[in-house]
């Protein structure tokens, strides 16, 4: 499974984390965890291809208490950007 | 498995069964031929009852999952999907434990996803034995199923098309031979141990291996024989059991065999674990409350009941210190 990785160009995002060709519950569960070793006010990028995430993904936010900033999707891949607030 | 040139291991068994000895700890995993205690409950049932708990924990790793998890990888072993993989599989402990300790013996991976709750105990086993641990909320896939969390994990790790066939995944809750294990041992055991007097069946609902598994043997024997599933309530802490109601019911729950369900809650169950450690001396975990307090609500028709004892208590000392009360005596 490949792990978080820290973006050389952290445009918008502190780290990023690929999650395409993963099934759901798989990249919220991955998210999950490498939010939990952000520091408060830091940004996961997520990129995805199971549409499951669409809806997994706001949940996650809702339990945990992720924001979620922005949700796109191009070309069959969903990309998320979360942040940690606390 | 190579034996040493004139081990004693090599030499045909001697038939005095008090100087008997096994090839490896595989052995010991209950069979007809070996089978696990029944035991007589004298204290905590009503007056004059006569039942027996069938004590599961005395299988070589712990729990009534040795058979399972044995059945599971011969079936795997035999259909050739072990080859060149790793397994992954949901389990609240037991289960994986069996199959990390088999997994070793065989030179295979095991990562196994895990509800949150499990006793530290069960998580510090796995990972002892060498599997890659993930404990898993339940409430992880809340669009699917909201309380399998650790069963949607596991079947996404070995389904991803990312990971490409790399994770095998036994699948207890849908595996055949899970209920296999039971027909082919379990429900022999019993019909066997009682000489065919058992009137009612006990057991939890969890995999529901154990049900359908020896309910289905019982009922070819006697269609008369009365099998009662046990139900957690809600939100319950009673690892390795599931309320069917807010968890999907198994592939291979086969209701055909389930005559009666009692629902019993935490407190009881855990009050009635108390007691069989200090009016039977039986050293059991949480479930076995619950399905002993089912098998106390009985009346005097539904014997002999034999019930299961899913596992020991040992590895739940962190939960039992919440039941002790601080008015128990701690000095002389």
């Amino acid at each position: 499974m490949p792990d978080i990785t820290l973006s050389p160009t952290p445009a918008r995002a502190d780290a990023e984390l690929d999650c395409k060709g993963l099934l759901c519950p798989l990249p919220v569960y991955k998210a999950s965890r490498a939010l939990d070793r952000l520091r408060p006010g830091q940004v996961l990028r997520v990129e995805c291809t199971d549409p499951g995430s669409l809806a997994d993904f706001p949940a996650l936010a809702r339990q945990r208490g992720f924001t979620l900033l922005s949700v796109a999707d191009r070309d069959g891949i969903q990309v998320f950007h979360l942040r940690r607030e606390m | 498995m190579s034996i040493a040139p004139g081990s004693i291991a090599d030499r045909s068994m001697p038939s005095d069964t008090s100087r008997r000895r096994y090839r490896d700890v595989r052995e010991l995993v209950a069979s007809p031929e070996n089978p696990t205690p029944l035991v007589r409950l004298n204290r905590v049932l009503r007056p004059g009852a006569d039942g027996y708990l069938k004590l599961e924990w005395f299988n070589p790793f712990g729990s009534v999952k040795d058979r399972t998890a044995r059945a599971l990888l011969q079936g795997m072993r035999d259909r050739g999907e072990l080859r060149g993989r790793e397994l992954v599989e949901a389990t609240s402990g037991n289960t994986g434990i069996a199959l990390a300790a088999l997994a070793a013996l065989e030179g295979l991976r095991l990562t196994v996803t895990i509800p949150s709750g499990v006793p530290r105990e069960k998580l510090v086993l796995l990972r002892m034995l060498g599997a890659t641990v993930l404990p898993t909320p339940d409430e992880l896939c809340p669009i699917d199923n909201p309380r399998d969390g650790a069963i949607a994990l596991a079947r996404a790790i070995a389904e991803s098309p990312a990971h490409a066939g790399r994770y095998a995944m036994p699948d207890q809750y849908a595996n055949a031979d899970n209920v296999r294990a039971h027909y082919e041992g379990t429900g022999p055991e019993i019909w066997e141990q009682t000489e065919g007097q058992v009137r009612t069946f006990v057991a939890g609902y969890g995999t529901c291996g154990t049900l359908s598994g020896v309910g289905r043997f019982l009922k070819e024997r006697d269609p008369t024989i009365r099998v009662v599933a046990v139900e957690p309530q809600r939100g319950h802490r009673l690892p390795g059991l599931k309320n069917l109601e807010e968890a999907k019911a198994p592939a291979i729950l086969d209701r055909s065999v389930i005559d009666d369900v009692i629902r019993v809650e935490d407190a009881p169950a855990y009050a009635m674990v108390q007691r069989l450690f200090r009016e039977e001396a039986l050293i059991v975990g949480p479930s076995t409350g619950a399905i002993v307090h089912a098998m106390a609500s009985l009346d005097g028709s539904a014997d002999p009941i034999v019930g299961i004892s899913p596992d020991g208590g040992q590895k739940y000392a962190s939960f039992y210190a919440d039941l002790l009360d601080d008015a128990d005596p701690t000095e002389v």
